[in-house]
């Protein structure tokens, strides 16, 4: 008898997940391989993005846990405070696609593990709070994996124009999103958050389906 | 004359990018600095000179996301 999820033949629940998907999208969408540096805000919500579509192999690092103060804006729900958030969030992408390979590493990503961290990935996503990471992430990315495509992010605090969040190429494999300007510490919510997630999440499918332009 | 993000800079002569970047009171840490299209390497920026001709991007970034 044919394997079932949810009363249905899996190949009817595949299919039916990418109807809507954009033509020809599926296959490249499926066999890349994307690695977010960070579970929080930016990289929650990204990771929900790509595993929606089908992006066949995600990896997600953080070393972190679920906090009530992270429930504004990142995707996770009450009962998982406290857990490691990668945990809780493959948990979260599996139940929205379980066609997804999701890999977990609970570590803090400093200069030198990059070399590994990395080294399987087709694009390097970056999604951390803490501006010093996100310059760590370039540095060492770019010593490490010059030719890998980084989509970044800076700037997503506040309740300014949604306008104002752009997605810019600053060099051939440099992409960074955001209004570039406004910090944490004005606070963070879902909305612009998401919108800047949305940035390099599509910035990310782009570069899967062979479009490098912004 | 050094190029810094566009501008025309004065830069002093024989400055370290280090120097540099300490002397604009940003926060270093969080920069990363493109020379000439190259991204130049955090642990050579007090051994890297500028050199007149120069141009420089400065890749700053802020926090909150995560």
């Amino acid at each position: 008898m044919q394997p079932t999820i949810q009363g249905m033949p899996i190949s009817t629940v595949f299919d039916g997940m990418k109807t809507r998907n954009v033509q020809d999208s599926t296959t490249k969408l499926a066999s890349a391989h994307v690695t977010i540096a960070g579970a929080g805000g930016l990289g929650s919500n990204i990771a929900i993005a790509l595993a929606r579509i089908g992006v066949g192999h995600l990896t997600l690092i953080d070393f972190d846990q679920v906090e009530l103060s992270n429930l504004n804006r990142q995707q996770f729900k009450l009962s998982q405070v406290g857990m490691d958030k990668v945990t809780a969030l493959k948990q979260n992408l599996q139940e929205f696609n379980p066609f997804v390979t999701i890999d977990t590493a609970i570590t803090k990503i400093d200069h030198d593990n990059v070399a590994s961290l990395f080294a399987d990935a087709d694009i390097i996503c970056e999604a951390f709070d803490d501006p010093t990471a996100k310059a760590m992430l370039l540095d060492a990315a770019s010593e490490y994996f010059p030719n890998k495509p980084l989509v970044m992010a800076t700037g997503m605090a506040g309740v300014h124009s949604s306008n104002s969040i752009v997605t810019k190429q600053v060099r051939p494999n440099l992409y960074i999103a955001g209004d570039g300007t406004s910090t944490g510490a004005e606070g963070l919510m879902a909305p612009r958050v998401m919108i800047a997630a949305g940035h390099e999440a599509n910035m990310i499918v782009r570069l899967i389906l062979d479009h490098p332009t912004v | 004359m050094v190029i810094v993000n566009g501008e025309p800079t004065q830069v002093t002569d024989g400055q370290t990018i280090l120097a540099f970047l300490t002397a604009r009171q940003t926060p270093v840490e969080n920069i990363v600095v493109e020379r000439n299209g190259e991204i130049v390497r955090r642990v050579d920026y007090d051994t890297t000179y500028i050199d007149p001709n120069d141009n420089l991007e400065l890749i700053s970034f802020v926090g909150g996301g995560r």
